[in-house]
């Protein structure tokens, strides 16, 4: 039988990799400054000029956007590294002593995880106030009950395995057992974890930042243009649309990938 | 019997936990309440005052056990900003929230069910495959962006509703209702095409099943063998996933009322966090805490109700 082409992984490739060059380049270069207003630019549709048009400011909206999508990546890649570390170092312990430290830490976690983590990442940011950095703590805290779980679920499994009992005779360390035995095998079920929940990341960050208490000005972010966009929706959809569609290939690329992935 | 108990205690410490978390977080942060109420030109004996009368300088837990007491008496304590007593400003939101993300849940089933089955059915043929690309770009879609998509093309181009036209459920239910449609639909879309991808998957795995063939010998044709007896086991996953999506409807929601200019507890959550108005947050969050471990409550039996493999135990 004719193996199946994986089109999920190659079309994730394919939008992954523009993302990241969209934004690599929009770090370096921008067709126009983001932040410079052109008043006689005011709301323009498309055109040579401007591929995606101007916001109510004059501003090019296709440099706002790659300065976005920038913003955006970097919150999510911060997010997820504060989630994953810290849910390592939790699931791990838990999972890997148990008794009353797992006990308190897990209550704590699971009443956490009963609720959802963007309202969590509110109530951090409330008490943080907004900004980019902010909002990467605010999120990545939010995260850690669902890494947590995940890794400590992982390492219950595996401390029972003959490879750690062995590795115990052999004298290892409990922390060498946990993070040179055991965690390289929990790798592949937190790569895909991992891919979630940077995908997650992005929405929250987009919904954060559309809300206003997340990203602030000058720092661009797409949440906040589409915001911005709301009100002019009928003068000039592209406004809304180009940085819509912008999160959405970055969102749908990375979950194909992580689809394709599973399956290769 | 025991079970209920169980599930009621286990609800009741959650619920002070969380409460007690979000207490103390807003407790210890830095920055004073009684200076951001009177200004930076208050007098430190005036501050020393309003902080006796606001009771700031009582220990955190003597503080955590009486805000909880006038909490369960209905007292949710006073808005830094408007002066005006929580309970007041957000016990008449809450059912427009708690409206919008059923409301969003009944929509998710709606499409999802339907479509998924009528996916697996056709596995690998073009409806199949169409369903399946729709459903892998709707994902991808952030409810709010979906909220402005819809504003744009049912609000403005077809004029089936008025953007910002919010009818209160007060003055006119019906009107209300069918304000909440497209902000319902878009928060379920994105969940709608998750729960059918689950649904999907889990009707063709189960369709390979040994008591498919048997179901089949015994004379019966496709659609008895589907929903008598592949749907029953089909629908265990899809309804996790379902009980844990309603809690995430709530959020949406929070998000969504501001597309759609809904005066819910979003609203309402949204301005007093920028106006960092914290006993006004710390009584949403706590009442979005009770709605979400009522949900918890309420689901769980259900779920196990339908899987007998999940003893209650």
């Amino acid at each position: 039988m004719k193996k199946e082409k994986n089109w999920n992984l190659i079309i994730g490739c394919v939008l992954t990799g523009m993302t990241i060059i969209f934004v690599l380049v929009g770090f370096f270069y921008t067709p126009y400054d983001p932040e410079t207003m052109d008043v006689t630019a005011k709301l323009a549709g498309v055109s040579a000029a401007h591929p995606m048009g101007c916001d109510n400011f004059g501003r090019d909206i296709l440099s706002r956007v790659m300065k976005g999508s920038g913003t955006t990546l970097v919150v999510a890649a911060g997010t997820v590294a504060i989630g994953t570390m810290a849910g390592i170092l939790i699931g791990a312990f838990t999972g890997y002593y148990g008794g009353v430290l797992d006990e308190v830490l897990m209550r704590i976690i699971d009443a956490l995880f009963a609720f959802p983590s963007i309202l969590l990442a509110l109530v951090f940011i409330s008490l943080l106030g907004p900004g980019k950095y902010n909002v990467i703590v605010a999120l990545g805290i939010a995260f850690i009950p669902s890494f947590s779980r995940i890794v400590r679920s992982q390492f219950l499994y595996q401390r029972n395995m003959d490879y750690v009992s062995s590795a115990k005779l052999q004298g290892a360390s409990d922390i060498r057992i946990m993070f040179v035995h055991i965690l390289p095998n929990t790798l592949s079920v937190l790569r895909s974890s991992v891919m979630i929940g940077f995908n997650n990341a992005v929405l929250a960050e987009a919904g954060m930042s559309y809300l206003g208490i997340g990203v602030q000005p000058p720092d661009a972010s797409l949440g906040r243009m589409l915001s911005e966009a709301q009100s002019y929706l009928f003068a000039a959809p592209g406004f809304a649309l180009f940085p819509g569609f912008v999160i959405i290939v970055m969102v749908l690329g990375f979950s194909l990938l992580a689809e394709g992935m599973k399956d290769a | 019997m025991k079970y209920i108990v169980r599930k009621l205690i286990s609800f009741f410490v959650t619920l002070s936990l969380v409460s007690f978390l979000v207490f103390a977080a807003f407790a210890v942060i830095p920055g004073d309440p009684a200076l951001s109420k009177l200004g930076t030109d208050a007098t430190p004996s005036q501050l020393a005052a309003l902080r006796g009368e606001m009771g700031l300088n009582r220990p955190l837990l003597v503080r955590f056990g009486s805000w909880a007491v006038s909490f369960l008496q209905g007292d949710m304590g006073t808005s830094y900003s408007y002066d005006r007593p929580v309970a007041g400003m957000i016990l008449d939101k809450i059912p427009i929230t708690l409206t919008l993300a059923l409301m969003a849940f009944v929509l998710t089933i709606v499409i999802a069910l339907p479509l998924g089955i009528y996916a697996a059915k056709h596995e690998g043929k073009w409806p199949d495959r169409l369903i399946y690309c729709m459903g892998q770009v709707t994902m991808a879609v952030p409810p709010f962006f979906l909220g402005i998509l819809l504003t744009f093309f049912f609000g403005l181009v077809l004029r089936w509703f008025t953007p910002g036209g919010y009818v209160s459920y007060q003055s006119d239910f019906l009107g209300f209702l069918g304000y909440l449609f497209f902000p319902a639909l878009a928060i379920a879309l994105p969940k709608a095409a998750m729960a059918l991808k689950l649904l999907r998957g889990s009707v063709i795995q189960e369709a390979r099943q040994d008591y498919v063939k048997t179901a089949y010998s015994r004379g019966n044709n496709t659609n008895q063998v589907l929903y008598k007896h592949i749907l029953k086991n089909a629908l265990i996953p899809v309804v996790t996933f379902l009980g844990m999506t309603l809690t995430d409807m709530i959020a949406g929601s929070i998000i969504v009322e501001q597309v759609f200019s809904i005066p819910g507890l979003g609203r309402i959550l949204m301005t007093s966090i920028s106006g960092r108005d914290y006993p006004v947050v710390q009584a949403i969050i706590v009442w979005i805490a009770i709605l979400v471990l009522v949900i918890n409550l309420i689901v769980d039996p259900i779920y196990k109700g339908i899987d007998p493999r999940i003893r209650m135990e």
